[in-house]
């Protein structure tokens, strides 16, 4: 990857930050937060987003970021009110920009009138916003300008100043680019200022010289006797000619860039007036003064100790001070300690400042510590493999302590107490490197608000969206795998729980329909609920449409919570007709199977004219996975434990024989389908029936099911593998594992294996 | 001797560039996010030369740069402005304020040393 | 688990690869003998057993764990159509890339490691289906026949529905 690639994905991740806050900031603006930290937030985010883009050149974004950026500066210091209307269009333009962004980000290039019709808006208010006055021509001026011509304005102020300050002088009236190119004479004067600012002149100079070449002359006749000499004065100016072939005066002038309106600067051709401006009278003057030529004499040490000495009292002298021009500057210069020394070229450098005492441990790696960052950015296949060598140790460490048996319990207690010091430290670095791939779910939560005005836009509907527990963090795999199933969840809620203004009204409910979606923690899981106060589901027209499609049997009565859950089966709509939001027919089960590849489950419960509530669990983590040790034929098997509702010996166990020669599992008058592993993978076994063991299942919609396999060798923890990586899929096989003992061990796929069961059954 | 300079901005992004372009050119780099870790980054380690936006959160930078000018001790620090700004108001602010020069967004690297080089010796 | 690092005597052999040569690493199953071009080949190990994989064709024999991935393995005699291995401590599992996978083959022996050159590489004759599919060419070197295994071809197939 390129430096610039790499650029590029930080500030792609920065700008969806940035998108995330604006439209948490939106959300406070929109509930009547309008103070004015909101407001400089946004416009720092869209500020931010315009300064990257204009980095790499995705010129669509820059131009309407900085439209967009102008409006907020003005809403930002008052000139154009917030009102509902400004609010709605800045909503509009975060969607705008969120799409230039993705546009950028997946190299495509949006329509040229893309987001004109806001951009055109902009203008318009900001226009009304300046009203009647005579900003507005400047206004006007800001909004069209071109984002690239930043120095322009610079050159041309510099020469009016010369202008008004040497007008007397005809050689400044000539256009100085008509002048032959070559040889200039410049004459520099700096302010005070100057050095208030840091400049120094040595570093004008030394950059002049580098133009071509240079004689530098130091004009000091101003400089006064050495007992008058005021050491924070400015006493020196410079007379410099430089030649160069094609040397031009705007060379030049970008040297003193900086310096503009704190020195007078004249650069005339050389041979021209220039002779006029110095004043002949004053050489003389100052070559009379004796201070004068003492004063070159002295070493740089000694200047710099002439110029220390009197800094104690340098304050009272400055106040005595004629007040200077810069009346802006005065305040502060007297207000804190002297600005460098002026003393004849080359300046010396003060000493540095002394360091102050390291606040805290840090000695001289102090030094290199970067004080003001407090995050670090990591690739994220670097954490992986923490995660990873993490997982493997908790398992190694699991393993130890199950190496423990009575005996070894009773003779080595400095072993047992150290193995369970490793077990809570090992638990700890888990968590904690749980917690670097941790993120707020914030940054899918912050894409549906969007989401749900559209929706609202095309349905016709008034919905409101709530989001609760957006800090509650999450693996960043998961969260990466939550968006499908947040979308498809608010289509859905929109779609069919929501119900027109009319008929809200004529319930007696509120016209606008409220999502909610929420996250929080609870143990080991993060629960995502999505609720809406809705029409619930129809449950009527669900279980309907389940038998028009083959869905459920006719003659089963399922019950209501069982007819709620239908609507996850594949295939399943109830959309009336097929409208382009959620109507596809892939939806809700596109929610579970992605829920479901993650090791999560959902849940739903309805309320008749009361909305409905969909309920994801989701695993903190993808990479440990609690499981049973299991052993079918000779191979090493584990099933998740989270799936395993109970487990018990078959002699204890009730099967009975069903007509198609089948077996079931009697458990407190439920019949359970039974699997027959060994038999099901084709697996030689030699166990007594009686010995073998059933391990009780549940699947999705507590549907349960009976493993039977040979033994149960334990529980523990294991780091799920991929078969894919280097294989393909297996039927009823979910990944592997690597044991203790360095074999691989295979996850049982328990939902897999019930519907591959039945597909056979059906053959 | 090694330049260091002080790199501060609310934009990851920009901080990036900076320490990428900075950090070839043989500059020790340190970063803040705002004004006020700016602050503190100087309070703490010797800086040649800062580098600094103006729109930040927490403290902007022409806040910054009045309270580093008014610290005293860092009264010849040379300090840019880095702007996108179009108007010349906040570069004039920035200057009142202090500032040694400035750099405009999106900075050529070139160009971004050499002004370097134009403040500090 | 021992891991047989690929020899690296074969130095003396490299010298003479021209552009138009190819490095085989040859082994044996039963009489046969088959090779594989060396830059496919990432490691070769003794069998020490492998998970069997359900609901596969019979010549996967399993996975095996390597240094922290699942790594299938092939049976080469059985993907010939021959039988089952019997593998011991003494059969030999070359871990090879395909493509972005890694894959072990089990075979007899390895026996050698021959340069050929790719002129004397000829078309598999018609006749046996199996050799047609599962070989690239056919070489003769010291009047051996060695048959070029074309890895994509034996790792195909390999799901019981597949």
């Amino acid at each position: 990857m390129s430096d610039l690639d790499d650029f590029k994905a930080t500030y792609f991740d920065e700008c969806s930050e940035l998108l995330s806050e604006l439209e948490e900031q939106f959300a406070a603006i929109e509930a009547g937060e309008r103070d004015a930290d909101r407001l400089n937030a946004v416009f720092r985010a869209i500020h931010s987003i315009k300064g990257g883009a204009g980095a790499f050149g995705f010129s669509g974004l820059v131009g309407f970021a900085h439209a967009y950026e102008t409006l907020l500066d003005y809403v930002r210091d008052g000139r154009v009110e917030l009102t509902d209307d400004v609010v709605t269009l800045c909503i509009k333009a975060n969607d705008i920009v969120a799409d230039h962004v993705s546009a950028a980000k997946n190299g495509e290039e949006l329509p040229a009138e893309y987001g004109h019709e806001e951009k055109v808006r902009f203008d318009v208010i900001a226009r009304g916003g300046s009203g009647a006055g005579s900003e507005d021509d400047d206004m006007n001026g800001e909004i069209i300008e071109e984002f690239d011509i930043e120095f322009t304005p610079v050159r041309v102020e510099l020469k009016v100043d010369e202008a008004e300050e040497s007008g007397e002088d005809d050689a400044f009236d000539a256009p100085p680019l008509e002048a032959a190119p070559g040889s200039w004479e410049v004459r520099f004067t700096p302010f005070r200022q100057l050095y208030a600012r840091a400049n120094d002149p040595l570093l004008l100079l030394r950059e002049l010289g580098v133009l071509g070449e240079m004689s530098v002359r130091a004009v000091m006749h101003d400089v006064p006797a050495l007992g008058d000499f005021e050491p924070f004065g400015v006493y020196c100016s410079w007379e410099i000619t430089l030649s160069a072939p094609d040397l031009t005066d705007a060379a030049i002038r970008e040297v003193f860039e900086f310096v503009e309106g704190d020195c007078e600067i004249t650069i005339v051709p050389l041979g021209a007036t220039l002779s006029r401006s110095v004043a002949p009278a004053g050489m003389p003057a100052a070559a009379a003064e004796p201070g004068v030529a003492d004063l070159l004499a002295l070493t740089e040490d000694e200047v710099a100790d002439v110029a220390a000495r009197p800094a104690a009292a340098a304050a009272p002298a400055v106040e005595e001070e004629p007040a200077l021009s810069f009346a802006d500057l005065a305040d502060e210069i007297k207000a804190s300690a002297p600005p460098r020394p002026v003393a004849p070229p080359p300046a010396p450098k003060p000493v540095a400042p002394p360091k102050p005492a390291p606040s805290g441990e840090g000695g001289e790696d102090g030094g290199n510590r970067s004080v003001g960052v407090q995050s670090i950015r990591v690739d994220l296949d670097k954490v992986d493999r923490v995660v990873n060598m993490v997982g493997e140790l908790v398992i190694t460490q699991s393993m130890l302590t199950q190496q423990m048996d009575e005996t070894l319990r009773a003779r080595y207690t400095e072993l047992v107490r150290g193995l369970e010091v490793l077990a809570q430290t090992t638990r700890g670095l888990q968590d904690s490197v749980m917690a670097i791939r941790a993120q707020p779910v914030k940054s899918v939560f912050s894409r549906m608000p969007r989401l749900a005005r559209e929706l609202a836009t095309k349905t016709g509907k008034r919905i409101k969206l709530e989001t609760i527990g957006e800090n509650t963090e999450i693996d960043k795999t998961v969260i990466e795998q939550l968006s499908d199933p947040l979308t498809h969840m608010i289509r859905n809620s929109a779609d069919h729980g929501i119900e027109t203004p009319e008929k809200r009204r004529a319930m007696g409910k509120s016209e606008t329909g409220t999502i909610r979606l929420s996250a929080e923690q609870a143990g080991g899981n993060i629960l995502i609920v999505v609720e809406d106060d809705g029409a619930g589901i129809n449950r009527e027209r669900v279980l309907q449409l389940a038998r028009d499609k083959g869905i459920i049997a006719p003659d089963i009565t399922p019950t209501d919570e069982q007819i709620d859950q239908l609507i996850f089966a594949p295939g399943f709509s109830t959309a009336d007709a097929v409208s382009d939001i959620s109507g596809r027919g892939v939806g809700m089960d596109v929610v579970l199977s992605n829920i479901k590849k993650i090791g999560g489950s959902v849940h739903v419960r309805s309320w008749t004219g009361k909305g409905s509530r969909v309920t994801l669990r989701l695993p903190l983590t993808l990479a440990v996975l609690d499981v049973m040790l299991v052993k079918v034929g000779d191979s090493p098997y584990v099933v998740p434990l989270s799936s395993i509702v109970e487990t018990m010996q078959c002699s204890r166990a009730n099967f009975e024989r069903v007509p198609s020669g089948g077996q079931v599992l009697q458990v407190r008058g439920e019949y359970v389908q039974t699997i027959d592993v060994a038999q099901r993978f084709e697996l030689p076994t030699q166990t007594d029936p009686d010995d073998r063991f059933v391990v009780l299942c549940e699947t999705e919609g507590s549907q349960k099911v009976a493993l039977v396999v040979d033994d149960i060798i334990g529980q523990q923890q294991v780091v799920i593998k991929s078969l894919e990586e280097n294989f393909e899929r297996v039927d009823g096989i979910a990944g592997g594992t690597i044991l203790g003992d360095g074999n691989v061990a295979l996850i049982v796929d328990v939902q897999g294996l019930r519907a591959t069961q039945f597909h056979k059954n059906a053959a | 001797m090694t330049l260091r300079v002080l790199t501060v901005d609310d934009s990851r992004t920009i901080l990036a560039m900076l320490h990428h372009t900075l950090s070839n050119a043989g500059f020790q780099v340190l970063q803040a996010e705002d004004g006020k870790q700016g602050l503190d980054v100087l309070q703490s380690q010797e800086v040649d030369v800062v580098i600094t936006d103006i729109n930040m959160p927490v403290m902007d930078g022409i806040e910054f740069i009045k309270n580093v000018r008014a610290s005293g001790q860092y009264q010849s620090l040379p300090i840019l402005i880095l702007t996108t700004e179009t108007s010349q108001d906040k570069r004039d602010q920035g200057k009142a304020a202090g500032g040694t020069g400035w750099i405009v967004k999106p900075f050529d690297p070139d160009k971004l040393i050499s002004v370097i080089h134009r403040v500090v010796h | 688990m021992e891991a047989l690092a690929i020899r690296d005597d074969m130095g003396d052999k490299t010298a003479v690869v021209g552009a138009n040569t190819l490095q085989l690493i040859a082994f044996s199953i039963g009489e046969q003998t088959y090779g594989v071009e060396i830059t496919t080949v990432r490691e070769i190990r003794a069998w020490n057993g492998a998970t069997p994989l359900p609901n596969t064709r019979e010549f996967v024999r399993g996975v095996i764990n390597l240094r922290g991935t699942i790594v299938p393995i092939f049976d080469l005699r059985a993907r010939f159509g021959d039988g089952q291995t019997s593998p011991t401590k003494n059969h030999v599992v070359v871990v090879m890339s395909v493509g972005d996978k890694w894959v072990g083959i089990l075979v007899d022996a390895v026996s050698d490691i021959l340069t050929v050159s790719r002129d004397d590489i000829h078309n598999v004759p018609e006749g046996n289906a199996i050799d047609t599919e599962l070989l690239n060419g056919i070489v003769t070197h010291d009047s051996r026949m060695v048959g070029l295994i074309d890895l994509h071809a034996v790792v195909s197939g390999a799901k019981m529905d597949g």
